[in-house]
């Protein structure tokens, strides 16, 4: 890397700009009926898909970013836009003070991309043969390489993977050697797109716990996506919520289970051996109403799961459209 | 700014490009060994057959049997150093691209260029090189050619040319597959591999209206018979034997036009196909 792109990452403090980003796919549609074969030898019928409209956010050094919505949102498209895969119809991005467009060999060498669904790892050698590869493609000099080899290999319990064939790994071990992987050449910023899909409790577990070490002990700015929002809110202290290529939600945890409102529940036990579970927003009121209950004999008090709030209101963005839901 | 691509660089690309296929090679040697052994058998069967008919005939069309071997020798040089930089789909790119796989070079800090150049070298176990350098060993002893410094050099420059057209056409249909990634996924094999069958057989005697579009629509006797028949100091149809250099500038031109703007396709498309199959060996 130049001395000019070093400069400028050091002048600023954010990891991720993204301004007025706009993206649009076009899909063609087909029916099979006699007339649509026609039709589509004619006239293709075309769609037009907004899948990021207009998008704007920041992320600063070192912050562990959750970015979550509803299937078809935009996540895996801004995860592409932001690492150079994909091309923005408009607007302005820059990660780590470079285009991911124009400057793309130069940002790889310091930014880290893992699709959940995808590895890099070559599939016919041990996962050892593809560090090595990856070594000598990202020229990662000979410290930082045992240094990081050591690191990953302790941190991500992978020393009995390192001779095994890549194809030969359960998921949950795939995946923590693509981590591995990722990690070798000490990316300042590390997207996820889905990193614990699929994976068992234990994986995930093991999986979160590292990520967060990276973000603590190493300020590693990471950005993840997943359709599991405890995970999410386990590992991230930000939540970025995208619903129709827009940013509907910007903020930490807290407010946004305040902001989804009916957060709080009480499980009501009865003498005659039922059950209730009463979700409440004002305490009092609920004191009140547990004053009036006959046979109670236990109340504990919990919080309604994040998701359960979001699949609410995914769905209400889906049926009345993003523009009168949005949050923030 | 990305990294300076030095020859160093590119060498160490392609030493540990050069080491993954040994170390694939010698993970089960008994079953690369026969596969190296099939691909030297199906060689020999392909250039025997074709010989076979040129020794019991005389020559065909005005070739003797000799010149014939010389071809396939050639040929199979060809398709030696196809298989030695092209085993990781890099010359068969409608794979990678109709599969949705070009994002695992994205995001390397690498040239794309680069890249295709070097993350498909296999000399260990590209059997076909073997045996084109020995069946080119037989056929300049039975021509009784005499080898000098300048032919060799012809030698090279020919073959380099000729992997430049058969890597600019593959390139040229394939950009095919950034507009249809399913339909053409398969596009570079079928022009490539499955044309390679007419590539081997000696175009002299032939008509000019079978000849011609062979030279120039579909380059197969570009692939060895012109090469070839210029290396042995008689270049065909009274043309220079320039010509196939001025062709693999003419085509890769176009391919590369073409591919950029399937590219540029692509990165505003993106791919909703990937494969996770078939890019890594």
């Amino acid at each position: 890397m130049s001395g000019k792109a070093q400069t400028d990452m050091s002048h600023t403090d954010s990891a991720v700009s993204v301004s007025g980003v706009t993206k649009v796919f076009t899909q063609w549609q087909r029916d099979n009926t006699g007339r649509g074969l026609l039709r589509n030898l004619l006239k293709p019928e075309k769609r037009v898909i907004t899948a990021l409209d207009d998008l704007s956010f920041q992320v600063g050094k070192g912050e562990f970013v959750a970015y979550a919505g509803p299937n078809g949102a935009g996540k895996s498209t801004t995860m592409k836009v932001l690492s150079g895969m994909l091309l923005p119809s408009s607007g302005e991005i820059s990660v780590l003070s470079m285009s991911p467009q124009k400057q793309r060999h130069a940002l790889m060498k310091y930014l880290g991309v893992l699709f959940g669904n995808r590895t890099e790892l070559w599939w016919d050698h041990p996962v050892i043969q593809s560090f090595e590869w990856k070594k000598v493609v990202w020229d990662i000099p000979d410290d930082m390489y045992k240094r990081n080899l050591d690191v990953v290999t302790e941190l991500l319990d992978i020393g009995d993977l390192l001779k095994t064939f890549a194809r030969e790994l359960s998921l949950g071990q795939r995946m923590r050697a693509d981590l591995a992987m990722l990690l070798l050449h000490s990316p300042m910023l590390i997207l996820l797109d889905e990193p614990t899909l699929g994976l068992d409790v234990m994986a995930k577990r093991q999986m979160i716990g590292f990520l967060k070490e990276l973000n603590k002990r190493d300020g590693t700015t990471i950005i993840v996506t997943s359709h599991d929002m405890d995970d999410l809110e386990e590992m991230a202290r930000r939540i970025l919520l995208i619903s129709g290529g827009r940013i509907t939600f910007d903020g930490d945890f807290a407010s946004l289970r305040g902001e989804l409102g009916n957060t709080k529940r009480a499980l009501v036990s009865f003498s005659d051996g039922s059950r209730r579970e009463i979700d409440y927003q004002d305490t009092r009121k609920l004191l009140r109403e547990l004053a009036d209950m006959e046979g109670v004999v236990d109340i504990s008090f919990t919080q309604t799961s994040l998701e359960e709030g979001l699949v609410n209101l995914f769905a209400k963005w889906r049926q009345n459209g993003i523009a009168d839901d949005q949050l923030t | 700014m990305a990294d300076k691509i030095t020859l160093r660089r590119v060498l160490r690309l392609l030493a540990i490009s050069a080491k993954m296929d040994l170390v694939w090679l010698l993970r089960d040697t008994k079953f690369a060994m026969i596969g190296v052994l099939g691909d030297i058998i199906s060689n020999l069967g392909t250039v025997a057959g074709i010989f076979l008919i040129a020794a019991r005939f005389n020559g065909i069309g005005g070739m003797s049997a000799d010149e014939v071997l010389f071809m396939m020798a050639y040929s199979t040089l060809v398709s030696g150093i196809f298989t030695t930089f092209g085993t990781g789909n890099n010359i068969h790119i409608s794979r990678i691209i109709g599969r949705g796989q070009l994002e695992h070079l994205f995001i390397q800090p690498l040239p794309l260029g680069v890249q295709l150049a070097t993350n498909g070298f296999s000399p260990f176990t590209s059997g076909k090189m073997l045996v084109g350098v020995a069946l080119m060993a037989i056929a300049v002893s039975r021509l009784r050619l005499r080898i000098s410094f300048l032919w060799v050099v012809a030698l090279i420059a020919y073959l380099l040319t000729t992997m430049t057209i058969i890597v600019a056409r593959s390139y040229l249909v394939s950009s095919m597959a950034f507009y249809a990634p399913v339909a053409m996924e398969e596009i570079s094999n079928t022009a490539i591999e499955d044309a390679w069958l007419i590539s081997t057989f000696p175009l002299s005697g032939m008509p000019a209206f079978i000849q011609i579009p062979l030279l120039t629509i579909l380059p197969e006797g570009l692939v060895a018979w012109f090469p070839s028949l210029c290396l042995l100091g008689k270049p065909p149809l009274n043309l220079s034997p320039y010509y196939p250099m001025l062709f693999a500038l003419f085509i890769t031109l176009i391919a590369g036009y073409v591919f950029k703007r399937g590219l540029n396709y692509y990165v505003r498309k993106g791919a909703n196909r990937y494969v996770p199959y078939g890019f890594r060996r």
